[in-house]
C-alpha cells in the first residue's frame, strides 16, 4: 500500500484535488481529540492500494495551530511514502513558503500546480522544468475545477515512490544560522530518528515543542540547548531565529518564483479585486450581507421546508409500514411494544424530517466557503462582535441557529468549526443554542394563540428579535468569565480570491455533514427518546384506577352488546375479540382514508381492506346497508369511547410517572415563575425534540371532547394561566436549554462532557430566573401580558447594548507585554 | 517616516521594519509572509472601521487594528 499524504495551504484547491483523484471513495474521521476532521480515501490505481490522507490546510509547519498541530503529528506518527503538495499556481510565492517546510522534512514530494487555468488567466506562466530542477522533486500542472491533471499526478506518485531510495534531500542553506543547526544536529546524533535529522535540528531550534516532547527524555536539554543558541545568534546577528528562518524561506521563495514564473500584463487589477469593491464596499456591505444571509435563510430555511412537504409522506409510509406490522391493541390495553415502536418511529422522523432543511443548507455553507465568501463575512462584522467576545467568523452559526426568524442550533453548532480563535469558538458554541429555534415556533404559536391573540405580530417579533441579543449577553459573560483564559487565536486572516465551487465538491461536502448529522444525533437522540419514553410510562396506572377504566370499556361494550343483538350482523360482532377486530379495523381504515389523497388511491384502500376483512368490510363502509349502519355508527362511538379513555389514561400515567413525579416536585421552584407541574412535564419531554412540547401539551390539555376544541383554547379556558404566567413561559421557552440534538453537537463540537452539562444547566437556570422575575415582578406591578413581554425586550436590549459600549480589556496583543 | 501600521490610511504603503510581538502572533504573522523589508498596502478599511485589508506580497490579509499596532513600518 502507498501512503499519500496531501499538504497544501488554505484555498489551495486541496479538496478539489483529493475528490479528482479519489473519486468519492473517501471517509472523513475526527482525529481524537480535536475537532479538525481527516479525510482519508483509499482506492486503487494499477492494481496498488493507495490510501490518501487529505492533512488540513495549513499556511507553515510552525505547530501554533491546531490543524498545523494535526498536519504534523500525522508526517511524524504515520511517516507517509509520498507527499503531495498542493499549490495555488495563481500565489505561487506564498504556496512556496509550506513547499520548503515540506521538502526539508525528507520525505519524497511531489508538487501539483493547481488552478493552472486561473493563473493563466491572470497572465501567469510557470515554468514547471525550471521548477523541477531547482527544488529537486515532480512538479505537475492541474486543474481541480476543470477536472485535468489526475493522470499525470498519479503517474508522477508512483514514479516517485518506486524511485524512493534515490530521492535526493532538499536543503535550503541558511547562511549564517547553519553553525547553530550543525550544533543542535550533533546534540541529537545519539538519538533514534523516524524523520530527517537536519529538519529534526532546524525543529528544535524553532523550539517546537511537540517534536521535542517525542525525543522525549531529552526535552529539557534540547529546549534549553535551543534557547541558548537562540540568545547567541541574537546576540551576534540582532535577528531571532524565527523571524530569520521565515525570512530566507520567504527569500528563497522569491528566488524561485522569478526564476520559474513570467507575468504577462503586470499587476492588473484582478476579477476579485473588482468584485471586492462592491462587496467589501463601506456603504454596500451591509445590504449585500443582508441580501446574501436571506437568500441563505429563504432556500435553505423556508425552502427546505417546504420540501419537507414532499418527503414527510416517505416517512410517513415508513411510520405506517411499522404500525402495520405491530400487534393490535385490545380495547384499552395497548401492547407496550406497539407504544415504544410509534414513539420511537416519531421521534426519529421529527428530526429525520429536518434533512432537506439541513442539505440546502450544508450545500449553501460550501458554495459560501468555496466562493471565499466566509473571510469577507468575517471581515465585515468582526468589530461587532469582538465587543462581545466573538468572532467575524461567528456570523454564519448565528445566523443558522436563527438570527433571522428561526434556524436550527444543530448546523449552527457544528458551522463553529473553521473559528480559529478558541475563545470566540467556545463562545459561539455556547451562545448558538439561545438562538430561535424552527422547531420552537409552533410551541410559540400555540401559546400566542391562547393568549395573545390580538397581539401576536408584535410578539412574535420580540420573540424572534430579542433571541440574537440574548446570545450576545451570554457571551460576553462567558467570555468574560468562564472563558477568560481560553486561548484566542491572531484574527490574521486570508481573504482568498474568489474561486467558483465546483457541483461536485458541493454536493459531496454537504452530502457528507448530512450523514454526520444523521448517524450521530439521530442515533443518540432514539436512546435518549427510549429513556424518556420509559420515564414516561412508568411506573404506570395503579390497581385501581386500572379497574375503574376496565369498568368503563365493559360497560361500553356491553351496551354496544345490546344494541346490536337483533342485527342482521351480530354473528361478526358476538365475541370481545370479534368486536375488538372490527375496532381495529375500524380506526386504520378511517386514518388511511384520512391520509389518501384523491379517489384512486381511496380505491386501493378499500381493496386492500376489502382483501384483508372480506366479511367486515361492509362495516365499515355500509353504503346504502342500513343494518350494516347501524353497526357502523355504534363502532364509532365506541372508538371514540375508546380514544377518550386512552386520553384519560394518558394523563393520568403521564401524572403517575416518573416524569410526572419530578414536573411536581419542581414546582415549589417553578411557582415562581407560574409553571405548574404540566408545563413542566412538557419542557421535561421537549429534550429529545422541541416537538414534544407541543404534543405533551396538547394531549395534557386536550378535553373530552378535543377533536373539536383546540388545544390553545383548551389551555386558554382550563389552564388558570394568565397572560402574564403565558410571558413566563415563553421567556423560558425563549431561553430554554438546548435539545438533546444540539447538546451532542455541543459535545462534538467542544470535546468536553462538562460544556455540554454547562450548555443545559446554564440556560435552564437563567430561563428560570428570568421568568421568575418578569412574573414576581409582573404580579406586584400588575402588568399586563404584552407589558411584561416589553419589559423584558426592552431590558434585554439594554443590557446587551450596554455591554458592547463597555471597553474590551479582552485584547490579547498588546505592545506593552513584549519583551524585546 | 517610522510608525505602526495602524495609523496607516487607504491606500497608503509601508515597509516593515520590525514586528513587536511574541509567541502565537509573531509565528502567525511570520507565516503570512510579515518579514522585514516586505511592502504592506492599506487596500481599505472595514465598513465599520476595523478590521483592516492589506496586500502584503501578492495577497490579501485581513489584520485587525490591535494586531496591526504591533507592525512598525516605514511609511513609503
Amino acid at each position: 500500500m502507498i501512503k499519500v499524504a496531501l499538504a497544501g495551504q488554505p484555498n489551495c484547491g486541496k479538496s478539489t484535488i483529493f475528490n479528482l483523484i479519489s473519486g468519492i471513495h473517501q471517509h472523513i474521521a475526527n482525529y481524537p481529540g480535536v475537532t479538525v476532521d481527516k479525510k482519508v480515501g483509499r482506492f486503487n490505481y494499477q492494481n496498488e492500494k493507495i490510501e490518501m490522507v487529505d492533512l488540513p490546510g495549513t499556511y507553515s509547519f510552525s505547530s501554533y495551530s491546531l490543524e498545523e498541530r494535526v498536519a504534523k503529528d500525522f508526517l511524524y506518527d504515520e511517516t507517509p511514502d509520498v507527499i503531495l503538495n498542493i499549490l495555488d499556481a495563481s500565489n505561487l510565492k506564498r504556496n512556496l513558503y509550506l513547499s520548503f517546510q515540506l521538502l526539508e522534512i525528507g520525505i519524497p514530494v511531489v508538487i501539483v500546480l493547481n488552478m493552472t487555468d486561473v493563473a493563466a488567466r491572470r497572465g501567469i506562466s510557470i515554468d514547471t522544468k525550471k521548477m523541477e530542477e531547482l527544488l529537486g522533486c515532480r512538479v505537475v500542472n492541474a486543474s481541480g475545477a476543470k477536472g485535468e491533471g489526475a493522470e499525470a499526478i498519479m503517474e508522477a506518485v508512483f514514479s516517485v515512490y518506486r524511485q524512493k531510495e534515490r530521492y535526493e534531500n532538499f536543503q535550503i542553506h541558511y547562511e549564517m544560522l547553519e553553525p547553530f543547526i550543525q550544533e543542535i544536529e550533533t546534540a541529537i546524533a545519539g538519538a533514534d530518528l523516524p524523520l530527517n535529522r537536519r529538519w529534526t535540528a532546524i525543529k528544535i531550534l524553532e523550539e517546537d515543542q511537540a517534536l521535542i516532547e517525542k525525543l522525549d527524555n531529552e526535552q529539557k536539554r534540547l529546549t534549553e540547548k535551543a534557547q541558548a543558541c537562540e540568545k547567541r545568534f541574537f546576540d551576534m546577528y540582532g535577528k531571532d531565529v524565527a523571524a530569520f528562518l521565515a525570512a530566507v524561506r520567504y527569500d528563497s521563495a522569491e528566488i524561485v518564483f522569478h526564476r520559474c514564473v513570467s507575468l504577462k500584463h503586470g499587476n492588473k487589477e484582478t476579477l476579485s479585486d473588482k468584485v471586492d469593491q462592491i462587496v467589501l464596499n463601506r456603504w454596500l456591505a451591509f445590504p449585500i450581507l443582508l441580501l446574501i444571509m436571506i437568500a441563505v435563510y429563504e432556500l435553505s430555511i423556508v425552502g427546505g421546508y417546504k420540501l419537507t412537504d414532499y418527503t414527510w409522506p416517505i416517512l410517513a409510509g415508513f411510520k405506517s409500514f411499522v404500525i402495520d406490522r405491530l400487534p393490535e391493541p385490545d380495547f384499552i390495553n395497548v401492547p407496550m411494544i406497539t407504544d415504544l415502536s410509534v414513539w420511537m418511529v416519531n421521534s426519529a422522523n421529527a428530526l429525520l424530517n429536518y434533512i432537506p432543511v439541513f442539505f440546502i443548507l450544508f450545500a449553501m455553507i460550501a458554495i459560501m466557503e468555496d466562493v471565499g465568501y466566509m473571510p469577507r463575512l468575517a471581515f465585515i462584522l468582526d468589530r461587532v462582535f469582538k465587543k462581545y467576545g466573538l468572532h467575524g467568523q461567528s456570523t454564519l452559526p448565528l445566523v443558522l441557529g436563527g438570527a433571522m426568524v428561526g434556524g436550527c442550533a444543530v448546523p449552527g453548532v457544528m458551522s463553529t468549526k473553521g473559528i480559529a480563535d478558541e475563545r470566540a469558538r467556545m463562545a459561539t458554541i455556547l451562545a448558538v443554542p439561545y438562538m430561535n429555534c424552527l422547531a420552537k415556533v409552533p410551541f410559540y404559536t400555540l401559546i400566542l394563540g391562547a393568549f395573545f391573540k390580538d397581539a401576536m405580530g408584535i410578539m412574535m417579533f420580540y420573540i424572534s428579535t430579542v433571541t440574537l441579543f440574548i446570545a450576545l449577553i451570554v457571551s460576553k459573560l462567558l467570555t468574560s468569565t468562564v472563558l477568560r483564559t481560553r486561548e484566542t487565536a491572531p484574527f490574521v486572516m486570508e481573504l482568498p480570491p474568489y474561486h467558483l465551487p465546483t457541483f461536485k465538491g458541493v454536493v459531496l461536502r454537504a452530502a457528507q455533514r448530512v450523514w454526520v448529522y444523521v448517524k450521530k444525533v439521530v442515533s443518540i437522540v432514539l436512546v435518549v427518546a427510549m429513556a424518556l419514553f420509559a420515564l414516561l410510562q412508568f411506573p404506570g396506572l395503579e390497581a385501581d384506577s386500572k379497574r375503574i377504566f376496565d369498568e368503563k370499556v365493559e360497560k361500553a361494550l356491553s351496551t354496544f352488546d345490546r344494541k346490536l343483538q337483533s342485527n342482521p350482523y351480530y354473528t361478526l360482532i358476538d365475541t370481545r375479540e370479534k368486536v375488538s377486530t372490527l375496532l381495529n379495523a375500524y380506526d386504520h381504515y378511517k386514518s388511511k382514508r384520512m391520509i389518501a389523497s384523491g379517489s384512486q388511491e381511496a380505491q386501493k384502500i378499500d381493496e386492500a381492506f376489502l382483501k384483508k376483512y372480506p366479511n367486515l368490510f361492509i362495516l365499515l363502509k355500509p353504503h346504502e346497508d342500513q343494518a350494516a349502519k347501524t353497526v357502523n355508527n355504534a363502532v364509532r362511538q365506541l372508538s371514540n369511547v375508546r380514544k377518550d379513555l386512552l386520553r384519560q389514561i394518558k394523563n393520568e400515567k403521564i401524572e403517575k410517572s416518573f416524569l410526572g413525579i419530578v414536573g411536581h416536585a419542581i414546582e415549589p421552584l417553578t411557582h415562581y415563575a407560574g409553571f405548574d407541574w404540566k408545563i413542566n412535564v412538557a419542557f421535561l419531554s421537549s429534550f429529545a425534540a422541541r416537538e414534544s412540547a407541543v404534543a405533551t401539551l396538547g394531549s395534557l390539555y386536550e378535553n373530552a371532547k378535543a377533536d373539536a376544541t383546540r388545544a390553545e383554547e383548551a389551555m386558554a379556558d382550563n389552564g388558570g394561566y394568565s397572560p402574564l404566567s403565558a410571558v413566563a413561559i415563553l421567556i423560558f421557552m425563549i431561553l430554554t436549554p438546548p435539545c438533546i440534538a444540539t447538546m451532542i453537537v455541543v459535545k462534538m463540537q467542544s470535546n468536553s462532557y462538562r460544556w455540554m452539562l454547562f450548555a443545559t444547566f446554564f440556560p435552564i437556570t437563567l430561563g428560570l430566573v428570568s421568568a421568575s422575575l418578569v412574573f414576581g415582578f409582573g404580579n406586584a406591578l400588575n402588568w399586563s401580558g404584552l407589558e411584561a413581554m416589553g419589559y423584558f425586550y426592552a431590558s434585554v436590549v439594554g443590557i446587551a447594548l450596554g455591554l458592547g459600549a463597555m471597553p474590551s480589556r479582552l485584547s490579547a496583543w498588546t505592545r506593552a507585554n513584549i519583551k524585546n | 517616516m517610522k510608525c505602526y501600521l495602524d495609523s496607516l490610511r487607504q491606500g497608503q504603503t509601508g515597509k516593515i521594519i520590525r514586528i513587536h510581538s511574541t509567541g502565537k502572533l509573531k509565528q502567525k504573522l511570520l507565516d503570512m509572509g510579515f518579514i522585514v523589508g516586505a511592502d504592506i498596502e492599506v487596500v481599505r478599511e472595514a465598513p465599520l472601521y476595523d478590521p483592516m485589508e492589506l496586500r502584503i506580497h501578492t495577497y490579501l490579509i485581513s489584520l485587525r487594528r490591535s494586531e496591526a499596532a504591533l507592525v512598525e513600518v516605514e511609511v513609503l
